[in-house]
């Protein structure tokens, strides 16, 4: 295997974990997760509905809400310790400037009351001081940038005379406003139509090669993923269980979550069989959970999994897994029929960004 | 846009007209003493005749609301007093004290917008905390107890405390403090509701979610973004409010001996001059409309959402 | 803040093997363990069921009791509840007392003298007024003269309000015709109304219902009407005509609860309202006759000697009264909205 070309960490999290107090009860949203984001790459994070992805994400820029905390952990940033961060004087030194966001949903993304223009030009005036005009001025350079056709007709127009592929356009100029040094992109694709998404997804692209930026996808959507991805992680009940380079995820996968989550995608499935599903839901997190949390679901778990959590088991540099059927005692597993045909697929590779 | 004006235009002289003519009808139902400044005891059956036919109101009913619409719009004339002043024609007794009440109402209505939106924002701000509790505990009292009970309780306690005159003087400025605070209350209390529960719900949007993840500090975010946005809908009742500062509060005026337009209501409902009645429910009706009228157009004017034909709705 | 600590007991009640149990407790939750300290044994196939996981806690959730449940957490409520149920236990118990003086007559001394504007003492408990009535049997007499009001106009409002909401949300025909009616009639001032229609009827107890009905039923409606247009479209009411589920059982379960909520919170702000309208319309004058006792005109009467201080009891106790009242109506009607709200249920 190549080696993986982006090699500077640029943030680093440790041992995170995450915790919500719900009308009194505490939920542990993020289990500890530790890992590594490449200055450069574009990382996605996909897991199902409530896995955590947002929540991680949002630990990046204080952007929890009121109810959550952050309960131990490091989080390591150009110099800073993000978990320290007590004020939000801390935060406005980051948010919008280095790290940005850009939402899902774009209809209620955007003020309804106040011209795009406004709003876009706001992200750049909160944090360099230029002269009215001369913001103005970057400001539709910028909404050129994104592709939004005639900018200075849009600039005075409100959230509701765009289409949807347009706001989400806006949205992204509004994060790209101040050229940040990490995008996160939760789930920026999700709300439109498919052929819109297709456009979007290669705006950041090219967004990404102009600027260098450092890009987190966060997604439930594999073809998204397939589409952008140099690395992938994946997160079930706040846990990131498997994380390497795109192709061998989608290739190699080692997890039996990942298995079942790549099994399930209709393209996988052969005309005349059932298409598979994963049995069950997934865990209830305001219990603890002992050992690897998806083994009720599972039904090739090892009594291990049931015992203890297991660690990162290295399948390569750049790969790893939580789970005791990486370990060298473990019983030799195939994956699914379905996984296997998968790697058949793989004629000339899928184009991606590595 | 224009459309949008003449067509709501339309709607609301159509209501005015309805509207005046139903209650045209209804104080036909008046009692007939009311003509007769009280005195029916000594006047004769025939007397009595006189009286009703030379007001007119012998005639069949819709000659009488023909006559009315007639005399209004060619004549300008609403008719004259009976008791209060006799044969003085009712604008003329009418005008100088809206005047008074408009002038308390202003006043009490700058005080309702300035504080009332400042607590809302504070309630909003510190929510579940002690200013929140505080004012939501005012809120209650000031919904749940009658009227009368605090503006007794004001006038009664407040005026020994502070050393405030308990009626009106026109000449005694500090007079007007304890009306004007009575006349204050209901209005900071429901501007402070309205304004917390709006921010509140505001708070939960994406749009709030985006502008801090822009860099905002939750304080440019809340007065950029939603108080400006909360304008808005306080545009579409400030014109009724205005124009409700001539009526004047019924209550209060009453209370504190203030002659304004409320108080001549009451005085006339209670000395039976039908005529003075009439002409006023005439104007609270015609203040009314108005004013919905030109709040949907200031909140047209001001939301940038609302297109042409809007069809019209029920608020 | 309770953590449970609830390990997967239920797949483990599947193995034989109650050593694992025992393990698993030695390895803490976001812990990762060393992999030198699972014995190799446990690197087998657990053969559990999944089908387990398929089969989730059955939820007993039941509307009313979580309502309940929530309501009666504060303690304000309970409080204001018990309070609001004695005082009108009290209201209507009272004349049942022994001791207690009729609020009509006039009471005079031994010599003759009329007792007017008599201190509170043991004899009347809330002195008398200027016509030597007994303040203390005139309030009570009062409060359920009013409460009666009260009721009756929002039972009324509640009835009209209801059949006719429901027929302007369901019958879409309608709508427009009732919209536009209700237009009509907001555009009047409703003060002026009332004081209008009670001048022109003449104040009495039955008018004073009756108009309080006319200016109150359409604000009841347009209520109901919102709700029914939010709630007869919503998709579970939609999945449940789809599955089949009878109508009966539709309207029992999905509309029902709603209703009821909506009933007693209209009920318990009604109330207030009422009373207050009453004390204002008794104030101008178009209020109940001075021979009816009732809360308005007790406050008025004792307004017209507030200036004295010997005789501002009288002024007092009616206000504590209607004060004890009005507050715990509106603020249980309230609690009760809130408790109501799905959203509030655990």
């Amino acid at each position: 295997m190549s080696e993986y070309k982006f090699t500077e960490p640029v943030l680093t999290v440790k041992d995170l974990v995450v915790k919500f107090n719900l009308r009194g009860q505490v939920l542990t949203a993020i289990r500890g997760i530790s890992m590594d984001l490449y200055k450069g790459e574009s990382l996605a994070i996909v897991g199902e509905s409530g896995s955590g992805k947002s929540v991680f994400t949002k630990t990046f820029m204080g952007l929890l809400d009121n109810n959550g905390w952050i309960d131990s952990g490091a989080i390591e940033y150009g110099g800073y310790d993000l978990t320290a961060f007590k004020t939000e004087r801390d935060w406005l030194k980051l948010r919008g400037k280095r790290i940005a966001m850009v939402f899902q949903d774009p209809m209620t993304s955007l003020n309804p009351l106040k011209t795009v223009g406004k709003q876009v030009q706001e992200a750049f005036t909160l944090h360099n001081k230029v002269s009215k005009e001369e913001a103005r001025r970057r400001t539709i350079q910028l909404l050129d940038d994104v592709g939004i056709p005639e900018p200075e007709r849009r600039y005075k127009q409100y959230p509701h005379e765009f289409s949807g592929g347009m706001r989400q356009r806006v949205v992204i100029a509004i994060a790209m406003a101040c050229v940040p040094e990490i995008l996160i992109c939760d789930e920026p694709t999700t709300a439109l139509d498919v052929t819109i998404q297709a456009q979007i997804l290669e705006l950041l692209k090219q967004l990404q090669a102009r600027y260098g930026l450092t890009v987190i996808y966060i997604t439930h959507d594999l073809g998204v993923v397939a589409n952008v991805a140099d690395r992938i992680a994946v997160m079930y009940a706040g846990d990131i269980i498997e994380i390497g380079r795109s192709e061998e995820v989608f290739y190699d996968p080692r997890h039996p979550y990942t298995w079942a989550l790549l099994s399930s995608l209709p393209q996988l499935g052969v005309k005349g069989e059932d298409l598979l599903a994963i049995q069950g839901t997934p865990p209830n997190l305001f219990q603890e959970i002992r050992g690897d949390a998806f083994a009720p679901r599972n039904p090739q778990a090892l009594k291990a999994d049931f015992v203890a959590r297991p660690p990162y088991f290295e399948v390569s540099p750049t790969h790893k897994a939580r789970t005791w059927l990486l370990d060298p005692r473990a019983p030799d597993l195939a994956p699914p029929a379905h996984i296997r045909h998968l790697r058949t697929l793989r004629r000339g590779g899928i184009e991606h960004a590595t | 846009m224009v459309r949008y004006i003449l067509g709501r235009l339309g709607r609301a002289l159509i209501t005015i007209f309805l509207v005046l003519s139903i209650v045209f009808l209804l104080m036909r139902l008046l009692p007939v003493d009311g003509y007769f400044e009280g005195r029916t005891d000594l006047m004769s059956d025939t007397v009595k005749n006189v009286i009703l036919k030379d007001l007119g109101l012998l005639d069949p009913w819709y000659k009488q609301l023909f006559d009315f619409w007639r005399k209004l719009l060619l004549e300008g004339d609403l008719g004259k007093s009976i008791v209060i002043r006799k044969n003085v024609p009712v604008a003329r007794l009418i005008w100088p004290k809206a005047m008074v009440s408009f002038e308390f109402g202003i006043i009490a209505l700058a005080i309702q917008q300035l504080v009332g939106l400042t607590a809302g924002v504070l309630m909003a701000r510190h929510k579940g905390r002690l200013a929140d509790k505080l004012g939501n505990l005012y809120i209650l009292l000031i919904n749940a107890l009658p009227a009368a009970v605090y503006f007794l309780a004001i006038q009664l306690y407040l005026s020994s405390v502070l050393k405030l005159p308990m009626l009106y003087d026109p000449i005694n400025t500090s007079s007007r403090i304890l009306p004007i605070i009575c006349l204050s209350l209901g209005g900071i209390a429901s501007n402070a509701m309205w304004m917390r529960r709006y921010m509140v719900d505001q708070m939960n949007m994406d749009y709030i979610r985006l502008a801090r993840a822009k860099g905002m500090t939750s304080g440019q975010v809340a007065f950029r973004h939603v108080m400006r946005n909360a304008f808005i809908p306080m545009a579409q009742s400030l014109p009724t409010a205005v124009l409700f500062t001539i009526s004047g509060s019924l209550y209060v005026e009453s209370l504190f001996s203030i002659p304004g337009l409320g108080g001549l209501l009451i005085q006339s409902i209670q000395r039976q001059d039908n005529t003075m009645v009439q002409a006023m429910v005439l104007l609270y009706s015609v203040i009314s409309i108005s004013g919905l009228l030109l709040g949907d157009i200031a909140m047209m004017i001001c939301d940038p959402r609302i297109k042409l034909t809007k069809k019209g709705e029920s608020r | 803040m309770k953590i449970d600590r609830q390990p997967y007991r239920p797949f483990f009640r599947r193995f034989k093997d109650y050593k694992l149990d025992k393990m698993q407790q030695a390895f803490r939750d976001a812990e990762q363990a060393d992999p030198a300290e699972i014995s190799d044994d446990l690197f087998e196939f657990a053969g559990h069921d999944i089908m387990d996981a398929e089969r989730i806690g059955y939820s007993n959730y039941s509307y009313w009791r979580s309502t309940f449940q929530v309501f009666f957490k504060k303690k304000v409520s309970v409080f204001l509840l018990a309070f609001l149920v004695a005082l009108l236990a009290f209201t209507f118990i009272q004349p049942l007392l022994p001791n207690q003086k009729d609020p009509y007559r006039v009471y005079n001394d031994e010599a003759g003298k009329t007792l007017m504007n008599v201190q509170p003492n043991e004899e009347f408990w809330f002195g008398t007024n200027n016509i030597g009535q007994d303040i203390w049997s005139r309030i009570w007499s009062g409060t359920r003269t009013s409460l009666f009001i009260g009721l009756c106009v929002a039972m009324s409002n509640n009835i009209i309000g209801i059949v006719l909401g429901s027929i302007w949300g369901y019958a879409r025909k309608w709508d427009k015709l009732f919209t536009e009616v209700y237009n009509l009639f907001d555009n009047i001032p409703y003060t002026v109304l009332r004081m209008l229609l009670m001048y022109i009827m003449r104040p009495s107890l039955k008018t004073m219902i009756i108009v309080m009905v006319l200016t109150g039923w359409i604000g009841m409606s347009k209520y109901i009407r919102n709700l029914i247009l939010i709630y007869r479209d919503r998709e579970f009411n939609l999945a449940s005509r789809c599955l089949g589920t009878p109508s009966r059982r539709i309207i029992i379960k999905n509309i029902l609860p709603q209703l009821i909520s909506v009933i007693m919170l209209q009920t318990a702000l009604a109330i207030p309202e009422a009373i207050g309208a009453e004390v204002f319309l008794t104030y101008i004058g178009l209020g109940l006759p001075v021979s009816i006792p009732s809360l308005g005109n007790l406050i008025n009467e004792g307004r017209r000697v507030m200036l004295v201080a010997s005789q501002r009891y009288q002024l007092l106790y009616p206000v504590l009264v209607v004060s004890a009242i009005t507050i715990s109506f509106y603020a249980l009607g309230n609690a009760f909205a809130d408790a109501s709200d799905p959203r509030n249920h655990r």
